[in-house]
């Protein structure tokens, strides 16, 4: 996630890094595996020295700004060649997105306008054009941002992703994924192959806003998704998520609770709203207070409920 | 680790040495002599550094020149023909969708890419305005920039496009 | 005609990073992490034994090999406060902001010199800050210079006309405070230069992003001990500047790694080192007491402005003088009986402080115009009405206004009201009222402007000096010289199209030189462009046209005031068909000149050679003491709304209408303004260089210094009015900067008028939603 690492925030008398304003790349050997054979051959050969890389959207800004340096020379192992894990598709009652699909082709995807339209929406307020055009979603997970603006849609889904190494393959539910800012459960000779959607139901609809500091191009000060499905007029499930409220991507289980079994009236609305922002404590940082995150969050959520609604209409 | 790349540059097949840590833009300035693809953030913010990537924009500050093997890129040098300015090219000068001129090819480049994709359809300025994001000016005000991009796509309509 | 941009669109810039020298060595710098930091100790031992690594220049050599920083502007008058510090490109000593250079870095290739960068062991004694303003200014606050007795750099003391007066026929007075956040001018490409010392004819000679080469050369050549005479400094395509590439700093640096390394050295800034090592601008507040009567009348002013300037400026002494133009700008273009205002500058541990679009004399015009606002409301009077109240009117230039501008000429009545009428603001404010029922908040802003251009200040670099010359080459083409780099302003449309219709030939032919310090001038600053170097160019023009009469009357045999110059052709009134070409004429000028030719009086005279070199002074500066020659008139109404509940601004409407005068190209002049406005939406709704409280600068990269991008940029509709500069040689004034000043004053105003319900005063820029929501909830009583 591009910040402000061009300097560290603590203030120490000896170990501060340079002030420099753009780093340069390590030293690396580039592997292009072809076949996921291949590609867990080597994750588990090059043990520390590798990384996994998609899109690089996130890579490289790391390395110029310093947040990520390394003392050895790196193996590099780009994802972004693999057939297998450039695939959209449709089993049963899921939609299987693999890691190396691109933002652009998840946005012009008809299987996720169908499936999953809360996925490109969110997608479609995502960086620009040209990151979007490299940039994945299994890179926007791997990166563990609080920010990251798919993992909202994808939690309110109920998503899970498929993490393969020389063992087999791993299905863990995203709300189990991380585990803090720029980290998650992946461990050294993993890869993130796929991402896994239960697809969109009948009496269902669900909703993404952001908001930031300008309209577009911007990480989220505060993301939020929702999805709700309705019988008989009365919520019978309710899924709320928020982004760049807390160290990870959060669901707010009890406001999602609140809501379930209740007509969506205008008062339960705004009370499931008021719950969802009590429920977060954020932090402030450069692009925010803690205050603006509270208060703001809990409109979005109020506004992406009134959203569902009227989609469901 | 050196290595030697092959690719289409400009619809011509090149060959050149490059580093693995290199990234397109750095060979493409450095080994490829295509200085009008600007360097300005290196982080993919900016735009000014856009190149289209199989047809489609990417920020080349952001692309890993080993990962472009096979691939095909294209410049804005690309788009010259014969020494004569791409009728898009020329809309940007007739419109004075330039100034200091440093965004200008990697917009050029989006733009390109999107009155292909737009095909008969007329855009709209919002969905040139929507585009364009990834391409930060700070001398026009983008005004002249949208309007070059409307004249641009009619000269494509003309049948004066290539 | 557009050279230079059929040129640049081809691909075929040569911008500073494009240079490439045989046996050229890269530059990187070190900045400090620490923002206030004794140096203890340099170790380069690391990155010097890393392979490619030429040679790593701290401190040390640079007090060894150059001199401080020199003198740009001394502006001092009894009773004031103007302290300078000396201060080298380098610092051995203490580091006194987040980013500051500690060491540079030569080496075989970028990527080297940037690896060696990270290798550099500097250890750093952290030091308590005087972080802020208001710290800074605290009795027994840390000090930035340590020689200095306090923080205080610069207290200016104005009394314009008869404050007390003014005051004594005041009904009513009202205080009004503004405060303007931290930015900086963005343009898209940094900084960057190639310098090459010639060690055999001790020269040195530099190619970059220079905006005014004259002036820089005075700086490196000074700084770096070398005569002048031996050092020429070479303007590229620039790729924007805005002001922030005056400098000439790091590029000394960049100068002496060549003399030490005897190898031609390039130095390509990265963005998040010009963000927080470039220039910085605004960071005001404002404090005064409008004085006015209850028909309207505004009488005068008391105001105090402090600055936060930064460090000394680089350029040493400019970043203190901008608080004179901020100072004497608050008159903007009404009348009044007097004002008080005093300047306040203090250092803080930041990036330091110079030019950006505005120096200085937006402030006043930003803090004036929302002080008029609030007269306005406070009277129920509508912000139109006030205006028409006060301004000068159409029939009374030139007027001496009481700070001594001469302002030139102009409708401004006609401007606000074709604006008016543009706006449709009847529409809008009955609008305003039917959406208020819906929960939805719409806001109209209106300000009107003049910018004063063609910058001549005593005690300065910035003194008024130009140059320009034109000539007809022997095969009848023309170049012309000036100081007036191409930004992206449109400086050589400009300077092609008054040379062409003066001499009477196609812009084909015309050849606007690349500006290298050869030529005098002081460069595109404070709008001058249309002003100093236009008018010089214009007259060395109009000087060559009759030179060229002169001649070819004495060729043809017919009196001078019978030959025409048309379409590159020179013909006798009478006889069009005896024309011949300006390739024709200037062959006979130069290698065929006569006796049986020309008149021998011409050739005694020497009057034949087709090449003029002259200079330009504004007409008023001598006499009034007006720094500025020309007032540009400009009238911005903006329509927003405010989504109260997220805080989020969006622009539903802007228009903006103009008077520079006459209009050289009509296409450059609305670029300017389109560019102006966009910058002043940024700075008034996301633009801020925050510093948090370590002092370290949150804001170096595109994802947090927000300038707009295409999607918040709004249309903008735009007219124009044409009242001539009487003072001007071509009637143009200078315009680059009003744009930036009235929009974004508008956007706060609207933003206020569409909080009006809430009562709330928006005079703290930039109005993020973060903060329009903030003041929405104080307002409203909310204190989640
Ligand atoms: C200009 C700009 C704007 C942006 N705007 C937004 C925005 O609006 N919202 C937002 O959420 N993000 C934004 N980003 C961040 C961007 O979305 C992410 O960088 C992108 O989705 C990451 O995908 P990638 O494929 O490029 O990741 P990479 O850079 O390739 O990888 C990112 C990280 O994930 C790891 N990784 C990647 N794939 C795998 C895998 N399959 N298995 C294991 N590990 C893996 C990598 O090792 C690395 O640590 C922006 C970035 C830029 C440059
Ligand atoms: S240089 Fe690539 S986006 Fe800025
Ligand atoms: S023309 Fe200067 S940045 Fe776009």
């Amino acid at each position: 996630m591009p910040d402000n690492s061009a300097g560290n925030s603590a203030i120490e008398n000896s170990v501060m890094r340079n002030f420099i304003g753009s780093r340069a790349m390590p030293d690396l050997v580039y592997h292009s595996p072809k076949e996921i054979s291949d590609l867990l051959s080597m994750v588990d050969a090059h043990g520390t020295s590798a990384r996994v890389v998609a899109g690089c959207t996130d890579f490289i800004p790391s390395v110029r700004t310093g947040r990520w340096s390394f003392d050895q020379e790196l193996n590099l192992i780009d994802i972004s060649k693999l057939p297998v894990l450039n695939q959209i598709e449709k089993t049963d009652d899921v939609l299987k997105i693999g890691a190396s699909v691109s933002l652009t082709r998840i946005l012009e995807s008809p299987e996720v306008k169908v499936h999953c339209p809360v996925l490109a929406q969110a997608v479609e307020q995502m960086a620009s054009l040209q990151v979007r055009n490299t940039a994945t979603m299994g890179g926007n997970i791997c990166m563990a941002s609080p920010a990251a603006d798919t993992v909202p849609p994808l939690l309110v889904s109920d998503a899970w992703v498929i993490i393969q190494d020389a063992q087999g393959e791993h299905k863990v539910l995203l709300t189990d994924f991380f585990t803090g800012p720029g980290r998650s459960v992946l461990t050294s000779g993993q890869v993130l192959t796929h991402i896994c959607i239960p697809v969109k139901k009948a009496n269902e609809a669900a909703w993404f806003q952001k908001i930031g500091t300008r309209t577009a191009v911007i990480i989220s000060v505060v993301s939020a998704a929702v999805r709700v499905t309705i019988s008989n007029g009365v919520c019978d499930t309710a899924r709320i998520a928020l982004g760049s409220v807390a160290p990870t991507p959060v669901r707010v289980a009890e406001a999602e609770q609140f809501l379930e079994g209740k007509p969506l009236d205008d008062q339960v609305i705004a009370e499931c709203a008021r719950m969802a922002a009590q429920a977060i404590s954020p932090i402030s940082d450069l692009r925010s207070s803690k205050e603006y995150r509270k208060d703001v969050a809990r409109t979005l959520v109020k506004r992406s409920i009134l959203a569902c609604r009227e989609a469901l209409k | 680790m050196k290595m030697p790349l092959t690719f289409m540059l400009n619809n011509q097949q090149t060959t050149l040495e490059v580093d693995a840590r290199q990234t397109l833009l750095e060979v493409l300035r450095n080994q490829g002599g295509m200085t009008s693809v600007h360097r300005s953030c290196e982080e993919g913010e900016c735009g000014a550094c856009t190149v289209l990537l199989n047809d489609e924009p990417v920020n080349a500050c952001l692309v890993l020149a080993a990962s472009v093997q096979g691939a095909s890129v294209l410049t804005s040098e690309g788009l010259v023909k014969n020494g004569k300015p791409h009728p898009l090219m020329k809309a940007f000068t007739d419109e004075l969708g330039i100034q200091c001129g440093f965004c200008t090819p990697g917009m050029l480049m989006n733009a390109y890419a999107l009155i292909n994709r737009a095909g008969d359809n007329l855009l709209t300025d919002q969905v040139i305005r929507k585009t364009l994001e990834g391409n930060l000016c700070r001398c026009t005000g983008y005004v002249n920039i949208i309007k070059s991009v409307h004249t641009a796509q009619k000269a494509k309509l003309a049948g004066e496009w290539w | 005609m557009k050279k230079r941009e059929e040129r640049l669109i081809l691909g075929k810039g040569q911008y500073a990073d494009d240079l490439a020298f045989f046996n050229m060595a890269h530059l990187v710098f070190v900045g400090s992490p620490h923002a206030h930091a004794r140096i203890v100790s340099i170790d380069t031992k690391k990155a010097l034994a890393l392979p490619g690594v030429i040679t790593v220049i701290t401190g040390k050599e640079v007090a060894a090999h150059t001199r401080p920083l020199p003198v740009q502007a001394n502006f001092t008058s009894k009773g004031w406060t103007w302290r300078l510090a000396d201060v080298y490109a380098i610092p051995a000593d203490k580091v006194r902001w987040h980013g500051e250079p500690v060491a540079a870095v030569v080496a075989e290739d970028e990527e080297t010199a940037r690896r060696a960068a990270d290798l550099v062991e500097v250890a750093y004694e952290a030091l308590p800050l005087a972080g802020d303003l208001r710290t800074a200014l605290s009795p027994g606050a840390p000090k930035v210079y340590d020689d200095w007795e306090d923080n205080k750099q610069v207290h200016l003391v104005f009394d314009f006309g008869d404050p007390e007066k003014a005051f004594a026929m005041a009904d009513q007075v009202l205080q009004v405070t503004n405060r303007e956040g931290r930015v900086t001018g963005v343009p898209i490409e940094p900084r960057g230069c190639v310098g090459l010392y010639d060690t055999k004819n001790d020269t040195l000679e530099m190619w970059g992003s220079f905006q005014t080469p004259f002036l820089s050369r005075h700086n490196i050549a000074a700084t770096l001990g070398v005569p002048e005479a031996k050092v020429k400094i070479n303007a590229v395509d620039i790729g924007g500047a805005f002001g922030l590439k005056i400098h000439a700093w790091k590029e000394n640096v960049v100068a002496l790694a060549s003399k030490l390394s005897g190898r031609p050295v390039k130095w390509m800034e990265p963005h998040r080192d010009f963000m927080a090592t470039g220039p910085h601008q605004r960071d005001v507040f404002w404090d005064g007491t409008i004085a006015f009567k209850n028909d309207g009348t505004l009488l005068g002013l008391k105001a105090t402005v402090f600055h936060d300037l930064g460090v000394e400026s680089t350029n040493k002494g400019i970043a203190a003088l901008s608080i004179f133009p901020a100072c004497s700008s608050p008159t903007n273009m009404y009348k009044w009986v007097g004002m008080h205002v005093e300047g306040i500058g203090t250092v803080t541990n930041k990036s330091f402080y110079c030019a950006y679009r505005g120096y200085g004399k937006d402030k006043g015009i930003k803090f004036i115009e929302a002080a008029i606002n609030q007269v306005a409301k406070k009277l129920h009077m509508t912000p139109e009405a006030i205006r028409m109240k006060n301004f000068i009117q159409p029939d009374e230039f030139p007027y001496h206004q009481i700070n001594n501008y001469v302002l030139d000429s102009g409708d401004y009545p006609a401007v606000l009201n074709k604006a008016m009428e543009m706006a449709d603001l009847d529409f809008f404010r009955k609008r305003k009222k039917e959406l208020a029922g819906q929960g939805r908040y719409l806001g109209i802003g209106l300000v009107t402007a003049i910018e004063p251009a063609g910058v001549a200040v005593p005690n300065c670099q910035m003194g008024g000096i130009t140059e320009a010359r034109v000539l007809i080459t022997p095969d009848g083409s023309v170049e012309v010289h000036s100081d007036r780099t191409e930004i992206g302003q449109g400086a050589e449309i400009s300077h092609a199209t008054i040379v062409a219709d003066i001499l009477g030939m196609d812009m084909a032919h015309i050849h606007v030189k690349r500006v290298t310090s050869d030529f005098i001038g002081q460069g595109p600053l404070s709008s001058r462009g249309a002003v100093y170097p236009a008018s010089a160019v214009a007259k060395a023009a109009k000087l060559l046209r009759k030179k060229v009469v002169q001649c070819a009357g004495s060729l043809m045999k017919i009196p001078a005031d019978q030959v025409v110059l048309e379409k590159g052709y020179i013909y006798p009134v009478n006889a069009p068909e005896k024309k011949i070409s300006y390739a024709q004429f200037a062959d006979k000028m130069f290698f065929f000149p006569g006796p049986r030719g020309l008149d021998p009086e011409i050739l005694k005279a020497h009057d034949h050679l087709l090449d003029v070199t002259t200079t330009w002074y504004s007409p008023t500066t001598p006499e009034s003491g007006s720094s500025y020659t020309s007032f540009c008139v400009s009238a911005d109404i903006a329509v927003v709304e405010v989504d109260i509940d997220t805080g989020v601004t969006q622009i539903v409407k802007y228009v903006h209408v103009h008077d520079a005068g006459t209009i050289i190209n009509a296409q450059v002049v609305d670029g300017q303004i389109q560019g102006g406005i966009v910058q002043g939406i940024g700075e008034a709704l996301y633009e801020g260089l925050n510093y948090d409280e370590n002092g370290q600068l949150m804001n170096t990269s595109f994802s947090n210094y927000l300038i707009p991008t295409s999607v918040e940029a709004p249309d903008i509709e735009i007219a124009h009015l044409e009242t001539p500069s009487p003072f001007s040689e071509t009637g143009s004034k200078g315009m680059g900067e009003a744009p930036i000043i009235g929009s974004k004053a508008v956007i706060l105003d609207a933003i206020e008028d569409a909080l009006s319900d809430f009562g709330i005063r928006v005079n703290d820029a930039p109005a993020t939603p973060e903060k329009v929501r903030k003041w929405i909830r104080q307002a409203s009583g909310q204190n989640q």
